[in-house]
């Protein structure tokens, strides 16, 4: 193939030829495997006499010779249809799709093809003015006549491994997707912020390209309003999944939020503990140490020995949101003492916990008001404060980005940067 | 797997009630600018009742393409500069977009002009009004939500009621004004054609459709609230033309009928049409209708150079949201600053007829709505796009009738602007 490079806007509407006889124009290019990097292109839809014809690449025998796409024989097959593969015209070109590599949602204006190793492959989209200019037909006009102008153009191309399509949720258009969505390599907070800058729409089907984990990353960072309307939209099973992978003090502010008809409903389709545990935070105020608690600390008994305890805690660590500090309670969960991780490995391996324990610690009420919570947090520089009800008996901690993030204006809190990272958490079982 | 259709909980049942007061409610009242006060008034004072009937055709357009509008952002959840760049590509959006950038600049420009007429009925320059206007406009909108914009103006629109108590207080022969609602048809009379396509082009504003179908997508609305989202557009559309029909009558029963008794009052700018709410005002006829233009100035000043930039910046793929910095969506801000100064610019250039650019632009809405038309036409009747929801053949007759009628209607409008003796003039 002569051809090396170029976008399919200049390729579209091209005749094709067989044996130099025109059989009709191109309209449209297929590609099956989308998700791969840089996908190739496995035929073409020819409009001809009868209709459209599929003309599978094989007989493609060049794409540029005199300006014509020349084909070694004729396309029998109508085009295999929409909703099955991808089309570059129909699915893709003048579509929003979300930039991975840009964090933002864009509109695609043009995508360049090149030939790489005989094979045609798609390698970028191009969101920028230069390809809206093409699309108009300025371009050769622009080179002329404006060469300085034009050469200031900002040339925008998204190689084709960012480019993350936004899904129509007409059932009849969803593709199954093969791999994970290109979009859960964003930022949770980045993707948050597409979602919120999306029509309703198009934020469902951003969310049901999703697994539940990611998604309920993102639901953290969202707001209230924007996390209300998604709920309604995706359902109760799936808004349920999303919500039990959420921490699980974020996943109480959202349920305090919702009616009780739907709260009970979402929280009638998640698995007993979590629901359980929801359920105890969803009564607290918001503002109060119980609403901005977590149940989701690091507990661990009296009668074991530093080297035991430790084991445990390598064991939890990697899917624990919070180890920094180790809550000591007895089998009623009262709470006899706070150890830090420090003290712990500085210990000797045969020491009790309950010997090496520190039983003068500070805890909160959990109707103790936010400013108060965040206020002890400050003055003792704590990482994060136990939450203890009137008979001592241990509730969950508060840590300290989520008591920042109760006092300060939401705005300011956002750019902060979060001290801990958020993933998933157990307790240590004993 | 069935899917459980979607519950209705008790918040938006209420939203769904707010409906009935929704997006094309407040499309309508939008739609009563300074160019749809002069243009109705200009026609009542010049024709008297004459022109009354063409209310009633056009409200079934109103009712038609507004509902078309609703309905495609009901079904696609997209905006319209959404579906014509994905349904016809970057020339046609291309031109739609200038097209609509163009004309709303200048329905801006009407705007400000409203302003300059009502602060110069309290003696104040236009060149200290318009400027001060602008630095306002462009406060509410950096400030306030434009949800918030929107309630207090509507609030303030009601004062357009008034025009029904003067139309009546000014006794109109009801005789004549039912023969007005007989369809008669002045081709040869000067100015006749020209009334005609403004106002056209001011009930059915091209961008209305624009603003309608967003703030439907911004709603949420799904096909299942299409029933409620359909009583908020016939609402809506009914409400507007009734105060366009009393406008009409109120200065057909006061200039019109000075005019016929011998009295020369020859309307050169919009404030001489507040003669027309003397019968209930008296003395403070000036003053409200100050208000009221001012109002719907400051109002669609506010709505429509930002709603264009968002518009524009859809179908292009533009960051937009007034939220940002300038450096992270500079073609959003560009577009609304452009408009927003030209609109402000043009009313200051001296020597300029306000009135006379007023009712031109409105004539140039009717120029351009059929190819809008044209556009909502194809997209809504693709299968593709709207699933089983496309036109029945009655909103297509009715749609099509339109476009016909009003593509001929500005056809021979241009034609007379080149050949005035055509036409009487």
């Amino acid at each position: 193939m002569a051809f090396t490079e170029g976008f399919i806007s200049e390729l579209v509407g091209r005749r094709a030829t067989i044996n130099d006889l025109p059989i009709g124009k191109v309209t449209d290019f297929l590609v099956k495997k989308p998700d791969a990097t840089f996908p190739q292109i496995d035929g073409l839809v020819v409009k001809t006499a009868q209709g459209p014809r599929f003309a599978p690449i094989e007989t493609v025998a060049d794409v540029d010779r005199n300006g014509t796409i020349a084909l070694t024989m004729a396309p029998k097959d109508p085009a295999p249809p929409e909703g099955e593969e991808l089309y570059l015209v129909a699915d893709l070109l003048d579509k929003q799709i979300v930039d991975v590599d840009g964090r933002k949602v864009v509109r695609i204006n043009d995508i360049e093809v090149a030939n790489a190793g005989g094979r045609l492959r798609v390698v970028a989209a191009d969101v920028g003015v230069a390809g809206l200019l093409r699309r108009l037909g300025l371009r050769s006009f622009g080179k002329r006549f404006t060469p300085a102008i034009y050469k200031r153009v900002p040339r925008s191309m998204i190689a084709w491994d960012s480019v993350a399509p936004i899904r129509e949720p007409n059932p009849s258009q969803v593709r199954l997707s093969v791999t994970e969505s290109k979009l859960s390599r964003l930022h949770p907070s980045d993707l948050a912020e597409i979602i919120g800058d999306l029509s309703a729409r198009e934020a469902v089907a951003v969310v049901q390209q999703l697994d539940d984990e990611t998604a309920a990353d993102a639901f953290e960072h969202l707001d209230a309003e924007t996390q209300k309307s998604l709920i309604e939209d995706i359902g109760t099973e799936r808004a349920a999944d999303i919500i039990e992978e959420m921490d699980s003090d974020d996943a109480a502010d959202l349920l305090a939020e919702l009616p009780e008809d739907q709260q009970t409903e979402l929280l009638a389709e998640m698995n007993a503990y979590t629901a359980d545990e929801l359920r105890t935070l969803v009564q607290y105020a918001e503002d109060s140490a119980g609403g901005l608690m977590t149940p989701d600390y690091t507990w661990i008994y009296p009668h074991r020995t530093t080297e035991a305890t430790i084991r445990k805690i390598r064991e939890i660590a990697p899917t624990s949101e919070f180890i920094y500090y180790l809550y000591v309670v007895d089998k009623d969960d009262m709470l006899l003492g706070t150890l830090s991780l420090r003290t712990l490995l500085l210990a000797l391996p045969t020491a009790f916990i309950d010997r090496i324990m520190d039983t003068d610690f500070v805890s909160v009420h959990p109707d103790a008001p936010a400013v108060d919570v965040a206020a002890t947090i400050a003055k003792y520089d704590l990482l994060a404060v136990p939450v203890v009800d009137d008979q001592g008996k241990m509730l969950g901690i508060v840590t300290v980005d989520d008591a920042i993030d109760a006092i300060m204006p939401p705005d300011v809190a956002k750019k902060l940067p979060h001290f801990m990272a958020r993933h998933h958490h157990h307790a240590v079982g004993a | 797997m069935v899917e459980a259709p979607r519950k209705r909980s008790f918040g938006r049942t209420l939203v769904l009630i707010a409906a009935v007061l929704g997006p094309g409610f407040i499309t309508a009242s939008a739609g009563n600018d300074v160019g749809g006060i002069a243009q109705y008034s200009s026609a009542g004072a010049q024709f008297g009742y004459s022109l009354i009937w063409i209310m009633i055709p056009l409200a079934i357009a109103l009712i038609v393409v507004q509902e078309m509008a609703t309905r495609m952002g009901c079904i696609t959840g997209k905006g319209l500069a959404s579906l014509m760049r994905e349904t016809f590509g970057v020339r046609i959006s291309f031109l739609a977009m200038a097209a609509l950038f163009f004309i709303n600049t200048l329905l801006a420009a009407t705007e400000f002009a409203g302003i300059a007429s009502a602060s110069e009925i309290f003696g104040v320059s236009k060149y200290i009004a318009v400027p001060g206007a602008l630095v306002f406009v462009f406060l509410l909108v950096m400030r306030l939500e434009s949800k918030t914009v929107e309630r207090i103006f509507v609030g303030f629109s009601l004062v357009y009621l008034t025009y029904i108590a003067s139309a009546v207080l000014a006794h109109p022969n009801w005789g004549d004004v039912a023969r007005g609602l007989a369809p008669t048809i002045h081709l040869q009379t000067a100015g006749w054609l020209v009334a005609v396509v403004g106002l056209i082009g001011t009930t059915i504003s091209p961008y209305m459709q624009f603003y309608l179908q967003s703030a439907v997508v911004e709603k949420d609305l799904r096909p299942e609230d299409l029933p409620l989202a359909r009583v908020d557009v016939v609402n809506g559309s009914v409400l507007a033309i009734a105060l366009a029909a009393f406008m009409i009558i109120a200065n057909g029963a006061t200039i019109f009928l000075a005019n016929q008794h011998g009295a020369n009052l020859n309307p050169q700018q919009a404030s001489d049409f507040a003669e027309a709410l003397r019968p209930l005002a008296g003395k403070f006829a000036e003053a409200i209708f100050a208000f009221g233009i001012f109002n719907a100035g400051i109002f669609t000043a506010t709505v429509l150079p930002l709603s264009t930039a968002y518009v524009v910046c859809e179908a292009f793929g533009f960051e937009a949201a007034i939220d940002r910095k300038f450096s992270e969506a500079p073609v959003f801000f560009s577009l609304f600053a452009v408009g927003l100064i030209l609109g402000a610019g043009i009313v200051l250039v001296p020597g300029i007829h306000l009135l006379k650019m007023i009712l031109f632009a409105q004539d140039l809405q009717g120029i351009l709505l059929p190819g809008e038309l044209v556009l909502m036409l194809i997209i809504i009747n693709r299968k593709t796009i709207m699933g089983t929801h496309t036109n029945s053949r009655l909103a297509n007759i009715i749609a099509w009738t339109t476009v016909v009628v009003i593509g001929f209607l500005s056809t021979l409008y241009v034609a007379g602007q080149f050949y005035p003796r055509l036409f009487g003039g």
